[in-house]
């Protein structure tokens, strides 16, 4: 089980209208290249996990945890699946994510780094408020 | 390195997150920083979560062909951001779901997106859903 990971970086994957369109032989072959990305990246020992997303889901928000169906897939926004990845910099990261073979069909990467502490301690004790910082 | 157990059950919990929380006070901000910990610790002992993190509050947007267009992060179009994720262990959307109502955020605008976790992308499911159109449409007379 992972405790905190150093130099995490995730991959969330945007936009799963990218096959649309497309013939089966191009979303196979699409398909097929995505794969074999991900086991090399996991072979190299630069991604740890990932997984694609089923396209339902559900979201809960509110003080009384509200239930509803979504996000729809049918969006630009939509998340699609995520790669865990272990490597130097931001910048290895964002190199990675520039060879995801849905990028020519309109598939969108945020990369993001893992956070070493929380964001909001982080930003507290910047503001003076040194006492968070230690949460 | 810590390798994430690798599996395609579970659920993956996306926490969106506004920034309301800079409106709060000393104390509350203290109490919502320790609940978020606290609620984190508790799946990650329990074995119920085997991966979860906050995100940095920076990052990347990668798009067009060959990833030529690279902006800063998400958080120049947006209020709105993946907060942080976790990996969870349980077998039920039900379980998900119950988990996803306990986090802290939601009493501060945060949502909770929850997903199952797979190992067949969507265009695949497409895929297959053509073939399977192929076999059923008649043959040319």
């Amino acid at each position: 089980m992972n405790a905190q990971l150093k130099n995490g970086y995730m991959l969330i994957f945007r936009g799963n209208e990218w096959h649309k369109g497309l013939s089966p032989e191009e979303m196979q072959n699409i398909s097929d290249q995505w794969m074999a990305w991900f086991k090399r990246l996991m072979d190299e020992g630069k991604a740890i996990a990932g997984n694609p997303l089923e396209p339902k889901g559900k979201i809960v928000s509110g003080k009384s945890g509200h239930v509803v169906d979504g996000p729809f897939a049918e969006s630009k926004e939509a998340v699609g699946g995520y790669f865990l990845l272990v490597v130097r910099d931001l910048d290895e990261a964002v190199t990675i994510a520039r060879q995801c073979p849905g990028l020519p069909y309109g598939a969108k990467i945020e990369v993001r780094p893992v956070a070493g502490e929380c964001p909001m301690a982080a930003e507290a004790r910047a503001e003076g408020q040194p006492a968070l910082a230690t949460a | 390195m810590n390798a994430i157990e690798m599996s395609n059950d579970g659920y993956l919990l996306l926490l969106h997150v506004n920034e309301s929380w800079k409106e709060l006070g000393r104390e509350e901000l203290e109490k919502y920083v320790a609940q978020n910990h606290e609620w984190l610790e508790h799946l990650m002992t329990s074995g119920k979560a085997k991966g979860g993190q906050a995100l940095a509050r920076s990052g990347a947007m990668v798009s067009g062909k060959n990833g030529r267009s690279i902006t800063d992060g998400p958080f120049t179009e947006s209020k709105e951001v993946v907060g942080g994720y976790l990996l969870l262990n349980v077998e039920t959307f039900e379980e998900a779901v119950a988990i996803a109502k306990g986090c802290p955020t939601l009493a501060f605008g945060g949502k909770v997106e929850i997903r199952p976790l797979t190992n067949v992308c969507a265009s695949e499911t497409r895929l297959e859903e053509l073939k399977w159109e192929e076999q059923l449409a008649p043959a040319a007379a």
